[in-house]
């Protein structure tokens, strides 16, 4: 008896905070597009459309509200950057201090491909700095020796498979 | 005496052996006296047993809602089913170091049972440094962050588990990746090892890349649980979210598959010693930053980090770890030469260099992503969100060279490949991929990205179709076995190299996946009134209404929708809000999901809402080529299996196949 009441009362508050979705369809979709910009503030990184949390329900529901009073997706998002602070966004503005993130995410692989070709271009003058040692070959020799050498190893290779 | 008090007396004895433990390792290895390293091994064994106690008391704790123990009062509750109650004991900060502790305990005593006698000289660092790291865990057990602290009286009845803790996946997911973090202890005490005693020659090599392996396979199932449990569960329609608990669980595998890599190329040819070393102490530093990001509430916000009881010791542990190993490893340095040099840019060597390249970069754009909302809040005060978005747009092309050079870097040879010997193997991959992005773009998938991310797939699909093809072949022109006895035999020979490209073929499937889904998801917000059909792309879906289920602590709200395909029935898919005792602003949502065949589409469907008229609202995602990411996730684990196989004793080779002549010869 206890726990029908306790049940009936769960779906009263709960019916209460999932509104029935408007039918307008396009309505829909721009409020959908706003909310996978915004974060929902009590997930981890999931944002305001993926979520299904009560308060992310609650601010679709307040998107909805906004557009059909004929606000701009930029008016709404700003309203909700003004009122949670620019960590609402799930991504971080591209201007400002949050530019820094883009930056280091471009500098991070140009500096590894300085490394690489510093590296990869010492060794190979290694390798020449040693060349004289064979410079008793002529170009061609040297050619047909390195082939059969590349022959060789590729052949010890699979040899050593069986 | 209760329970409680034998579980905290465990584990302060276990603090204090593994303290006598370290000392005696390292007399033992300065002073060269073989017992004392023994007594060591004996205290290793010791601390597993009393960590067992100690986890085993909290399990017993569990079981029985032993409220008077603060941890079980958090953690469970009265009504909570066995299993639920078992994932208590890693729901909690406590609970969860004690996993972690007792893990390394069991597997550092496995380590030693297996490795001891092969690896005496490196016995003394590698069971100091495992001491330390257990020392370090068991102090911060027994004296700041106790699972056995009690309240004064028993309270009647606990708090309860967190309901999105309770599925399946929970059983699973936490603790592979606790045990995955914990398991780069083993490799990272190995290298320290070889650092201490100064035997910097190939002795390492292979205790580090086996159990770097192990490691890598654990963090990788648990990853894929991961994203199991956040498809399954989570319930919004992606399997990952790019959020800060997912992020730092990665960087240590990718540093990971970067050595895996790299060391091949010091086995082969003596090269990168200093940096593979560098990846294995990044490795180990970074399962550290892992296991106490979350629990340290660093990355929440800088007030929470200073709240938290254990995040300051935790930094503290990980700055100091850093220090001693870079500061050995310079020390070193003059005993590291490289033993050659590179002799072309076409080379498997280089080709590692380049898939290092791309697999650090991935993890340090991560890792900038993931504490830039730290820099941002400690520079100026203001916190910014890194989401989806970046990630996706940051390392995707990255994933997309490496995916790429997956097909390229196994076709080239060590030291040098003519131009002539990489057309002749690339050709036919290439054919296909070419082949794929052609017909895919003719057949209207108009994203040229989508196209070209396909096409890549297909090309490394086809390079490692190549090797295996040419494998069978070569076999079957020698022992002239049926091409799957062939295969058996040919991957059983070299499980190192097929299990090696078993896995590549898994990451090509996961990027099958990930590239549909992401190109191609749908998502639809529809609202059924009861019986009513509505229809979503190729699929049709009727409303049969509401029902409930009342289940200890549990009530479900469950909306069944039957689905069709044109004319064919697909069964019923029935999702459903689960509201939690003690948690009810937290519904759950259960979805319903079904793979189609022939299209390996999911419906993937959540129940959203519904009114007081009986109508219910519905969000429908058609999810392409997913259920490739799970068939990818077992071909993963099958591979990882098979390349970390013990290889036998010596090679078999001569049974099967008469040597050649001179072979025999030479051994006889
Ligand atoms: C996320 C991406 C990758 C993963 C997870 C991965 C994983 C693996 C694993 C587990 C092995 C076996 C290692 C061992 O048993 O010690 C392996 C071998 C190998 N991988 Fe990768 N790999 C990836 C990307 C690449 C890339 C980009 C290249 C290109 C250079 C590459 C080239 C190779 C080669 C040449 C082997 C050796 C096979 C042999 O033994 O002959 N892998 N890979």
């Amino acid at each position: 008896m206890l726990k029908r009441s306790l049940l009936a009362l769960l779906l009263v508050l709960f019916a209460a905070a999932a509104t029935p979705v408007s039918a307008d369809g396009h309505l829909e979709r721009q409020a959908l597009e706003i909310g996978k910009q915004l974060r929902c503030p009590v997930c981890q990184n999931l944002s305001v459309a993926d979520s299904s949390s009560q308060l992310a329900e609650q601010m679709r529901e307040l998107i909805r509200k906004r557009l059909e009073a004929g606000e701009s997706r930029e008016q709404i998002i700003a309203y909700f950057v003004e009122r949670y602070g620019e960590e609402i966004l799930l991504d971080p503005p591209r201007q400002g201090f949050s530019q820094l993130v883009w930056w280091g995410a471009l500098l991070i692989p140009l500096v590894g491909v300085v490394l690489v070709v510093v590296v990869v271009r010492d060794r190979l003058r290694q390798r020449e700095a040693e060349a004289p040692a064979v410079a008793f070959f002529s170009e061609e020799e040297r050619q047909r020796y390195e082939s059969i050498l590349a022959q060789e190893i590729e052949q010890a290779e699979r040899t050593r498979l069986w | 005496m209760r329970l409680g008090d034998i579980g905290q007396i465990a584990l302060v004895v276990a603090f204090a052996l593994a303290a006598y433990g370290l000392v005696s390792a390292a007399l033992g290895g300065v002073h060269r006296r073989p017992e004392m390293v023994a007594s060591a091994r004996g205290a290793g064994y010791g601390v597993a047993l009393l960590v067992s106690v100690a986890s085993l008391v909290l399990l017993a704790a569990l079981l029985t809602k032993d409220f008077t123990l603060r941890y079980v009062y958090e953690n469970t509750s009265r009504d909570a089913p066995l299993d639920v109650t078992l994932s208590g004991f890693w729901g909690g900060q406590a609970g969860s170091l004690l996993f972690w502790a007792w893990a390394l305990a069991l597997l550092g005593a496995v380590v030693l049972a297996v490795e001891f006698r092969s690896y005496r000289a490196l016995m003394p660092g590698f069971l100091g440094t495992l001491f330390a790291i257990q020392i370090f865990f068991l102090a911060v057990l027994a004296f700041v962050s106790s699972p056995f602290q009690q309240h004064p009286a028993a309270l009647p009845d606990g708090r309860g588990l967190n309901p999105l803790l309770w599925d399946d996946g929970m059983r699973i997911h936490p603790p592979l990746l606790l045990a995955g973090y914990m398991s780069f202890s083993v490799p990272f005490a190995f290298a320290m090892a070889a650092l201490l005693s100064g035997r910097l020659r190939r002795e390492w090599l292979q205790p580090v890349r086996r159990w770097m392996l192990v490691a890598w396979g654990i963090q990788g199932a648990g990853l894929l649980a991961g994203a199991w449990w956040a498809y399954h569960v989570l319930g919004w329609g992606g399997y990952w979210g790019w959020d800060p608990v997912e992020n730092v669980a990665l960087l240590p595998w990718l540093t990971a598959t970067a050595f895996l890599h790299s060391v091949m190329a010091q086995e082969r040819r003596g090269l990168f010693k200093v940096w593979n070393l560098g990846l294995v102490i990044a490795s180990f530093a970074l399962a550290i930053f892992g296991t106490f990001v979350v629990r340290s509430g660093v990355l929440a916000s800088v007030h929470s980090f200073a709240q938290s009881t254990v995040g300051p010791v935790f930094f503290a542990f990980l700055g100091v770890t850093l220090v001693a190993a870079l500061c050995l490893l310079f020390y070193r340095l003059p005993q590291l030469p490289p033993e050659g040099h590179l002799d072309s840019v076409a080379s498997r060597e280089a080709s590692f260099l380049l898939n290092n390249f791309l697999l650090l970069s991935i993890a340090a754009a991560t890792f900038w992503g993931t504490i830039f909302p730290l820099v941002s809040e400690l520079t100026r005060g203001a916190k910014v969100t890194v989401g989806g978005p970046f990630y996706q747009q940051v390392n995707g092309p990255l994933a997309l060279g490496l995916l790429v050079l997956m097909g390229l870097g196994p076709l080239l040879a060590w030291r040098r490949t003519s131009l002539m010997a990489l057309w002749r193997n690339v050709r036919w991959p290439l054919a296909a991929g070419l082949l794929v992005g052609i017909v895919l773009f003719a057949l209207g998938v108009q994203r040229g990205l989508a196209a070209l991310a396909f096409a890549a797939a297909a090309f490394t699909l086809g390079s490692i179709g190549l090797e295996f093809w040419r494998g069978v072949r070569a076999r079957r022109a020698m022992t002239g076995e049926p091409r799957p006895v062939a295969l058996w035999h040919l991957v059983a020979r070299a499980r190192r190299r097929y299990g090696g490209y078993l896995v590549h073929l898994s990451m090509v499937l996961i990027a099958f996946g990930v590239i549909g889904s992401s190109f191609y998801q749908t998502e639809h917000v529809v609202t059924f009134r009861k019986g009513e059909t509505h229809s979503v792309g190729r699929y049709t879906f009727t409303y049969q209404g509401m029902a409930e289920h009342v289940e200890p602590g549990v009530v479900a709200i469950v909306a069944p929708l039957s689905a069709a395909d044109g004319a064919t029935a697909l069964g019923t898919l029935a999702p459903e809000r689960r509201i939690h005792r003690n948690w009810e602003q937290q519904p759950v949502s259960g979805v319903a999901y079904q793979t189609t065949l022939p299209w390996l589409e999911d419906i993937y469907v959540i129940l959203s809402g519904w009114g007081d008229d009986g109508s219910a609202t519905f969000r429908i995602y058609i999810n392409p080529l997913v259920s490739l990411i799970w068939l990818g996730g077992a071909v993963f684990l099958l591979g990882t299996l098979i390349a970390a196989w013990p290889a036998a004793a010596r090679p078999r080779a001569s049974v099967l196949r008469p040597a050649p002549q001179e072979v025999l010869v030479a051994e006889a």
